[in-house]
């Protein structure tokens, strides 16, 4: 019974991978996101994925999800992404609402974060210091809302 | 529109050769400027110890009675705020107003008065004291490679008043969270929060207090966005209500007044332009800009009168009072540019002090009348600054101001200690001569049903001539006899500028 298992996870990390591989030819790729210093430890983890300066100043995001958050860190992967430059947008929604929470002179009081772990001055970062590549070769991309 | 920013202000002020801005040389790239420049000052002036770093482990000694005897009655304890680090790694804030916030406390007791110092713990302060450098973009200065900010309290120095509220001691700042610390250990507690969306928002450095267990009222200034936050707490810190006032000017505003009716404030022409890094780069001062005077209701903040006066800047009121009519009358520390901020703020330290780069601040009274007539009028010569009223007259009619005073050519600040009749115009004057500079002088009330200005003044002061700090009592009606009693401490404090007094 375990054998079978074994086998069978195996066969799909197999399909998976050529799965992955077939999508590289095409150019299309799997980013996954490794999220690190997550506190408290409920709540979602927001995410939106940008292709392109005008997206990330627009806020017009080309994927996006809700991520439940169970510890410190958690994984997150957008597939059948084409390769190419991405920037990332994360806030830890706490109190579950749906909503980054802001104090009344709009500042966020929820955790967030960038790609790069960049860091914005007054607002969220450039669009240059939070873009990186995603490709075949690279695509796990490590964020910290520390 | 003429404006001047403060890196053009640099080049018209600022003498020739020692400019912090200017090209990196290949010898300079080596040392930071401004540290160098304060290193080469401070080995023959004395006077920079206004502007030396405090240790890290604070202060805590006795002081020493050198003159008179301390005043029966006078027991209770002094705190005083103001920045106290400068330099780390051999690299040195650009400006004054950027240091961590240094607490101070002199305790006046039977046996005499203590002295403690120690640094307001904010997140900055743990984090670049763990680091060992300094990391965040400060108000006027980027240190080398800097971090990110995700909010003002990130930068938060807590450097610039205190606040006794109900029996917590708050440290002041103007951009973010007020900093909560316990009074009889200087230990840090963490920024107040409010809760209600109120956590993190501008808490300003110059709340005003109504007599007779009143209320506190204070603001927030949200400079880009020309909004002003009002808060109203009750005299226990309850908070009673708390809100974003729209179109107010975004004109680095410091200070307010408060009268029995109205919230007042003067918007200098020193402005809001466009965002920049360091934050203070984003001003600057537009010459054709009027002053404006906002009051707001009280009971009813979408109701304000507005006036325009020349243009002007200020950080400091004396008091106000509103009349009848609703003629309000308020006194000041009025100048016609923001030279100090802008320049002269950069020059100290580098240990230094330039005459065209001085506030020249004048004590002046202005009327807001009905019908958004106006008048200003002086109210002395000389320069002024820190003006202080009876805390029992905050909004009320009241006689008298207390300030500390100098003259155009003393451009390292002042030695004199003053008392000014707002309606006969009679002065009251004590110069501790030039080696004694002066800080600010705090009314404390005789008891709490004295009459109008019979009381103590308690200021600090650097004495240059030995090198330490001192404490002096005068009796506030009689400054020009000289302090009744005198405290020395044996070592130098840095300046500070706010403080607050705790009977008993």
């Amino acid at each position: 019974m375990m054998k079978l298992m074994t086998s069978t996870l195996l066969a799909a990390a197999l399909v998976g991978m050529t799965a992955s591989l077939a999508g590289a030819d095409d150019g299309m790729v799997t980013l996954t996101l490794e999220i690190s210093g997550v506190a408290p430890s409920d709540g979602y983890v927001m995410i939106g994925v940008f292709d392109s300066e005008a997206g990330w100043n627009d806020g017009a995001a080309v994927a996006g999800t809700r991520a439940s958050v169970d510890g410190d860190q958690l994984t997150v992967a957008f597939t059948d992404l084409p390769a190419g430059t991405y920037g990332v947008k994360m806030y830890h929604d706490v109190d579950a609402d749906g909503e980054m929470d802001t104090n009344l002179m709009g500042i966020p009081s929820e955790p967030f974060a960038f790609s790069n772990n960049a860091h914005g001055r007054f607002g969220p970062p450039e669009w240059n210091a939070a873009a990186f590549e995603v490709s075949a070769d690279s695509s796990v991309h490590s964020v910290s809302f520390e | 529109m003429v404006t001047t920013s403060r890196r053009e202000a640099l080049k018209l002020l600022a003498a020739a050769g020692s400019v912090a801005t200017m090209p990196v040389t290949a010898a300079a790239r080596q040392m930071d400027p401004v540290f160098a420049d304060y290193q080469a000052a401070s080995r023959t002036d004395p006077w920079t110890l206004v502007v030396r770093d405090a240790p890290a482990e604070g202060f805590d000694s006795q002081a020493t009675l050198i003159s008179g005897t301390a005043p029966d009655g006078l027991t209770g304890t002094l705190f005083r705020n103001g920045p106290g680090r400068f330099s780390r790694q051999d690299w040195r804030y650009r400006h004054w107003f950027d240091g961590d916030g240094f607490l101070q406390s002199w305790n006046l007791g039977p046996d005499g008065v203590r002295h403690r110092g120690r640094f307001i713990e904010t997140d900055k302060w743990q984090a670049e004291e763990a680091a060992g450098r300094f990391i965040v973009p400060a108000l006027a200065s980027v240190p080398p490679q800097p971090g990110g900010l995700s909010g003002p309290d990130d930068m938060n120095v807590a450097n610039t008043s205190v606040l006794l509220l109900g029996d917590e001691l708050l440290a002041l700042w103007e951009g973010g969270s007020a900093w909560a610390v316990d009074p009889d250990t200087l230990e840090s507690q963490g920024a107040r929060r409010w809760g209600n969306g109120l956590d993190g928002v501008p808490f300003s450095a110059h709340p005003k207090r109504e007599p007779d267990g009143g209320n506190v009222w204070n603001f927030g200034q949200d400079a880009i966005r020309d909004r002003m936050i009002i808060w109203k707490i009750a005299s226990d810190g309850t908070l009673l209500q708390a809100g974003v006032v729209e179109d107010v000017p975004g004109g680095m505003v410091h200070d307010f007044v408060i009268t029995e009716h109205s919230l007042v404030f003067l918007v200098g022409s020193y402005r809001f332009q466009d965002m920049r890094l360091p934050f203070l780069d984003s001003f600057a001062f537009d010459a054709e800009a009027p002053m404006i005077a906002i009051a707001i209701d009280k009971n009813d903040w979408t109701r304000r009168r507005t006036w325009e006066l020349p243009p002007g800047f200020l950080f400091h009121f004396g008091g106000a009072w509103e009349e009848a009519d609703g003629t309000i009358r308020l006194d000041a520390a009025l100048s016609q540019d923001a030279r100090f901020a802008m320049a002269g703020a950069y020059d100290i330290m580098r240990g230094q002090a330039e005459t065209q780069t001085d506030s020249q601040a004048r004590h002046m009274q202005v009327t807001l009348a009905p019908g958004g007539r106006s008048r200003i009028e002086s109210l002395g010569d000389g320069y002024i600054e820190f003006p202080q009223v009876d805390p029992r007259l905050t909004g009320l009619r009241r006689r008298e101001t207390w300030h500390i005073a100098w003259d155009a050519d003393q451009p390292r600040g002042a030695t004199r200690i003053e008392r000014r009749n707002l309606h006969t115009g009679d002065r009251d004057v004590f110069d501790h001569g030039e080696a004694v500079f002066v800080e600010e002088p705090l009314f404390i009330p005789a008891s709490p049903v004295a009459p109008e200005g019979q009381g103590w003044i308690l200021h600090t002061a650097l004495n240059t001539r030995v090198e330490q700090t001192e404490l002096h009592a005068f009796n506030a009606q009689h400054l020009s006899d000289g302090p009744v009693a005198s405290w020395r401490l044996p070592y130098a404090c840095p300046f500070g500028f706010h403080g607050c007094w705790r009977s008993g």
